[in-house]
């Protein structure tokens, strides 16, 4: 293969495996953008949208080469990001090859994340902690640690027959409402309010906020205004979820709100 | 006060829960967590002193934000690995939920007063990482400026 293809199929790569684990889309930018130019290329540019990525390669002869990267799956895997990111500097000190480097990515791309189990130990620790954190009782201390590993259980459960984000977030706050108020009624929990902002908490868009900031901070009008909008939609869809529940538990209860 | 410091201690174990989900590895999860208790701990301890809620929140995002930006120059990570989960803790869910019950309930001018609020402390927390974030680019172009026009002389 023609090495300019090469490069602009190892740069992709890595903007590609930044992108979709949960980066900014002007650390996708730099990052490609150092590896075309780690490689001594004439000149190499970039568009990137949180569903997308363009890049263009243009050597000095005038020959173009451009290729473009559509992103559907978006998981959150910060580590990854940081190894990509420490590859693309590496580059030029290390004097590292292109064959080298394409091993590396795929090596990187093939880390194994942390297992189901842990994941949902450390969901049911964030919802019970926050509940804590937020003024609740020991008691309502456990109820949410029930109701975080729910939530998760179930929103993993639907990330993988590939249902949208914003159903899966009304329907965790479904979730947290209802069995926050069931626990009430049984006298498990004591005080609902908190057990659901606690639960909540595991469901609120903090890393699609920070994205949003950094990335409208950087000039990336179009994503960062996008990502903005993402959280919003998070958030309403958070909202609706939990208040639809907390409707039809005070309609058959005859209009008593707990 | 000592509820302020167990309250961080809690903030601490939650933020290690999100540094958990989002894939976080080795000592960075020890930092992550860290910084979500220094938050938590900044936002309490204004509010325990009598500051408004936006003052606190703001002050509590410049004290992680900087932390978060030393810990990335000194392990060599980026930025958002230490930000993202050490600011969830600052998100303003419990004003979320409060405008969400207010409206259910059918009280839309407190709900509209609470949703108001709970907007204006989100926008609060992007500023004060906004202001953090600029500052120290301006703080690094400076220092390179000093290193080559130091290069430049001894040449």
């Amino acid at each position: 293969m023609n090495t300019h293809y090469q490069i602009l199929h190892i740069a992709i790569k890595a903007g590609e495996i930044i992108l979709e684990n949960g980066g900014e889309a002007y650390r996708v930018e730099e990052t490609m953008i150092r590896i075309c130019q780690a490689f001594n290329v004439y000149k190499a540019d970039s568009f990137v949208t949180p569903t997308g990525i363009m890049l263009s390669i243009i050597e000095k002869n005038g020959e173009t080469y451009s290729a473009v990267r559509r992103i559907s799956v978006r998981t959150v895997n910060l580590e990854k990001i940081s190894m990509v990111n420490d590859l693309s500097r590496s580059i030029i000190p290390n004097k590292l090859s292109l064959t080298a480097v394409e091993n590396c990515l795929e090596e990187i791309n093939n880390t194994p994340a942390f297992s189901r189990r842990i994941l949902l130990l450390a969901s049911s620790c964030i919802a019970g902690f926050f509940t804590l954190v937020f003024g609740g009782t020991f008691r309502d201390f456990f109820v949410s640690l029930f109701i975080g590993m729910i939530i998760k259980f179930f929103s993993l459960i639907l990330n993988k027959i590939k249902i949208n984000e914003f159903f899966i977030n009304a329907f965790g706050g479904a979730i947290a409402s209802f069995l926050a108020l069931i626990s009430v009624k049984l006298n498990i929990g004591i005080n609902s309010d908190t057990i659901i902002i606690g639960s909540i908490m595991l469901l609120v868009p903090g890393l699609i906020i920070t994205n949003a900031i950094r990335d409208t901070l950087s000039g990336d009008l179009v994503s960062g205004i996008s990502r903005a909008l993402e959280a919003v939609f998070i958030a309403i869809a958070i909202a609706i979820g939990s208040g639809v529940i907390i409707k039809i538990w005070s309609v058959f209860s005859g209009g008593i709100f707990l | 006060m000592n509820d302020v410091i167990l309250k961080s201690i809690y903030a601490l174990i939650a933020t290690l829960g999100f540094a958990i989900l989002f894939n976080i590895r080795g000592k960075n999860l020890f930092f992550t967590s860290i910084g979500g208790a220094i938050g938590w701990f900044v936002y309490s301890l204004f509010l325990y002193g009598a500051f408004s809620k936006i003052a606190s929140i703001f002050l509590a995002s410049i004290a992680l934000s900087i932390y978060s930006e030393i810990c990335a120059r000194i392990l060599k990570t980026p930025v958002t690995v230490f930000l993202i989960c050490a600011l969830i803790p600052l998100v303003p869910g419990a004003g979320m939920y409060y405008s969400m019950l207010e409206c259910v309930k059918g009280n839309i001018t407190t709900s509209l007063f609470i949703g108001i609020e709970t907007l204006s402390l989100a926008v609060t927390i992007s500023i004060a990482a906004m202001l953090v974030s600029s500052i120290t680019k301006v703080i690094i172009s400076i220092h390179t400026l000093r290193a080559t026009s130091k290069r430049n002389n001894t040449k």
